[in-house]
């Protein structure tokens, strides 16, 4: 069932009617909510951010299913990014103290080594990642988009209910 | 073509989707902040931290927590407090910067050590109970409380067992070879030279020489001359035979001396066959730790334990503190806190007042008040120590965490007479002791890494039974201490730490131990005695087959030395009283000797 969540994902983003920059972006927004610890004071903003701003919502969801696992693996990495920037940084220590003892702040957990960590990473990602999928969508629409249109399977997504439901978060042109 | 930035009519859903989202959360927010207090609490204190119902009412600042129970991180099926309800009066600013400002906590209904039906230690599958190692507060104190020796209780089982007596051990065989050595060896000197006098024949030529001058006369000078010869051999032959018995005497007594020297090695090898013997040590201080060191150790154990979390949660100091993160399907990572000067902690429990139940023996458990003020992560921040304190009949608690200077100083005293105290099982012993109602006692002062405790229990009305839950197998050393102590009513213990934290010194004395130790002696002094006999008849076996040959063969050899070297003497001196006669008659002129 999941699988099948992700195809339709795919299909969806890679055939919507949004700009490759849409579904780049999305995808870009989408890396966050995989990259980092879900249950987070930030993913609230991002996932508003994914509702409001006009970028694919397909692309959104393909992104976070793509990076859960991502962020699984990287949490290593994570830790030891955050615990540098949090503990072994002390040019940074007032900047933290003054984060942690400012009203809202604490609520994102920035003071978790993994969820500081992750952020970060997932922040240096976006614009990388925003243009190098950008450039993908770009290629793929001008190479096989038209073949996998014709096939079957893409028919049979396309026929399923859950892409009615797909159909309010589309992109708008 | 451009593209809008805003999708305007995913505004409405969005904000749908946020209402739904805050109405699930004042839904299930009670549920939530349960779900956390209980992942906090039992992360926190290292056993089940349990709530039956907790509400959040953010309007009023408070909150309600009802049917609390905490399990006990030390015993299995133990709770360490339950409570009816605690009611938290919150400040609500904090909240918003993650703190927690509790100014007032009421809390009824406070139940200490109650059953409870499960196993509610986090930590029992972990190698810091099982006897390995963890870097967690129970892994550290269960280290520091294994580096205290105690020793175990080394009684006389029935009968004191023996090494097993090696014949190579033992002097007087060997002695005793030696002695018959000798004895043959003097024996065979003896006979020699015996031998070599040739007495019979010395005295046979005596005797014929005064045959032959039976029929002489005075003027057959040669053969008077003979005869002098031969006088003058009879005499150089006692002179030699007379040296022979100086010589044999000594030689006698000497042999005599070495048997009587094996009485002597016989002793030492009862010396030697005792000193196999296993025998206990017995002194009182001894088995005072032997049977309640176990005991004591484990409550300052545990007193140890909240001192450490204590310092663990409640550190000097405002540098950044990291502790475990969250429990999630991610890593948990660590979560730092960056307290700042003038600024408000991290938790801070301004004043709590108590309701203790607490029930005394055979009575309906009575409710006392106790108080508690300055717990804080951040004391440095707080500026003042964490104290606790309940007074009521027989009741008395005082604690002061003062965390609030770089060096950390924990004062704790508490005491408790009339209730029922907890059942002992003597170590590694099928006894257990339910000293009833009595009084216990606790004080603890670590200042920095210095220790200094206290723990005392006295029992007017104990009671000893016997343990059948198969802990310890039944035993003669259990039987041996079963005799002694289950005609003792009261009971003393009092057991002190001092020293550093990393090295304690415990000292350990109980009323029993002297009574124990005494009736111990008497116990042994039968069993060793009867034990000496079997090491003394062990040696006499081992012994006497080699020692009686060889004292008869001295006996027997003295005598006939003696008896043989008579005879030749009284041969010799008979065949020299004839010669002589018969030389004085055949030259007997008036002034002349014999020479």
């Amino acid at each position: 069932m999941l699988v099948l969540k992700l195809i339709q994902s795919l299909f969806k983003a890679l055939h919507s009617e949004g700009t490759p920059g849409q579904l780049a972006a999305g995808l870009a927004l989408g890396s966050i909510l995989g990259l980092t610890p879900l249950w987070n004071f930030h993913n609230v903003v991002v996932f508003a951010l994914i509702i409001v701003l006009n970028v694919s919502f397909a692309g959104a969801m393909l992104g976070w299913a793509l990076f859960v696992p991502v962020g699984f693996l990287l949490d290593p990495a994570f830790d030891w990014i955050g615990r540098t920037l949090l503990l072994d940084t002390p040019a940074l220590r007032p900047l933290w103290t003054a984060l942690y003892n400012a009203p809202v702040v604490p609520l994102t957990s920035f003071n978790n080594t993994i969820a500081l960590g992750s952020l970060v990473v997932a922040a240096a990602l976006w614009v990388p990642l925003f243009f190098a999928s950008r450039w993908g969508v770009v290629r793929y629409r001008a190479t096989v988009a038209e073949r996998v249109k014709r096939s079957a399977l893409y028919r049979s997504v396309l026929a399923s209910k859950l892409y009615n439901l797909y159909r309010l978060f589309r992109p708008e042109a | 073509m451009r593209v809008a930035v805003f999708r305007w009519k995913a505004v409405v859903p969005l904000l749908v989707f946020g209402a739904v989202a805050l109405g699930l959360w004042l839904v299930f927010a009670d549920r939530i902040a349960r779900r956390t207090a209980e992942s906090v609490g039992t992360t926190l204190i290292g056993a089940e931290v349990e709530i039956e119902r907790l509400h959040l009412d953010l309007p009023h600042g408070r909150v309600e927590i009802h049917g609390l129970t905490v399990a006990s991180p030390f015993e299995a099926l133990q709770n360490l407090l339950q409570a009816d309800a605690l009611v938290a009066d919150l400040e609500p600013l904090p909240l918003l910067e993650k703190k927690l400002v509790i100014d007032r906590l009421t809390a009824t209904g406070l139940k200490f050590g109650t059953p409870r039906l499960t196993d509610g230690r986090t930590l029992k599958d972990s190698p810091s109970v099982a006897g390995g190692r963890s870097d967690g507060v129970m892994g550290q104190v269960t280290r520091w409380g294994e580096q205290l020796q105690v020793p175990a209780l080394a009684l006389p089982t029935g009968k004191i067992s023996a090494a097993r007596l090696d014949p190579a051990q033992l002097t007087t065989p060997r002695a005793a070879a030696a002695l018959g050595a000798r004895a043959d060896s003097a024996q065979q000197a003896w006979d020699s030279q015996l031998k070599g006098l040739d007495v019979g024949a010395t005295a046979d030529s005596a005797r014929r020489m005064a045959e032959r001058l039976r029929g002489a006369k005075a003027t057959d000078v040669k053969l008077l001359g003979e005869a002098r010869r031969t006088l003058g051999q009879l005499k150089q032959a006692q002179d030699r035979l007379a040296a022979l018995e100086r010589s044999a005497t000594s030689g006698i007594a000497a042999l005599q001396a070495g048997a009587a020297g094996l009485t002597d090695a016989k002793q030492r090898d009862y010396t030697t066959a005792r000193g196999l013997l296993k025998l206990p040590g017995l002194d009182a201080p001894d088995i005072g730790a032997a049977l309640f060191g176990p005991a004591a150790v484990g409550r300052f154990q545990r007193a140890l334990y909240w001192v450490e979390l204590g310092r663990r949660y409640m550190p000097p100091g405002l540098l950044p503190r990291a502790t475990p993160g969250p429990r999630r399907a991610r890593r948990a990572g660590a979560t730092v806190r960056f307290p700042r000067a003038n600024g408000e902690p991290a938790f801070l429990l301004k004043t709590a007042e108590l309701s203790v139940q607490l029930g005394a023996a055979g009575t309906a458990p009575r409710t006392y008040a106790a108080s508690l003020s300055g717990v804080t992560s951040d004391p440095a921040l707080y500026g003042r120590p964490a104290t606790a304190s309940a007074t009521a009949p027989g009741f008395r608690l005082g604690a002061l965490l003062d965390h609030v200077r770089p060096t950390p100083r924990d004062t704790a005293t508490a005491s408790l007479a009339g209730v029922a105290l907890p059942p002992l099982s003597l170590p590694s012993l099928p006894i257990r002791l339910e000293p009833g109602a009595g009084t216990v006692a606790l004080s603890l002062a670590v200042q920095g890494d210095e220790v200094r405790a206290r723990w005392t229990m006295q029992s007017d009305r104990v009671r000893w039974t016997r343990d059948s839950s198969g802990a310890a197998p039944p035993s003669p050393t259990g039987d041996l201490v079963w005799r002694v102590v289950s005609g003792i009513p009261t009971l003393v213990v009092s057991a002190s730490l001092t020293g550093s934290l990393a090295r304690p010194q415990l000292a350990v004395s109980s009323n029993l131990d002297r009574a124990l130790a005494e009736r111990l002696r008497a116990v042994a002094g039968a069993e060793l005695a009867a034990a000496e006999r079997r090491v003394r008849a062990q040696v006499d076996s081992l012994v006497d087959g080699q020692v009686a040959p060889v004292l008869a063969k001295v006996t027997v050899l003295g005598g006939d030395v003696t008896r043989r070297l008579g005879g030749e003497r009284t041969q010799l001196d008979d065949a020299r009283k004839a010669l002589e006669q018969r030389l004085r008659a055949l030259t007997g002129l008036p002034g002349v000797r014999l020479p």
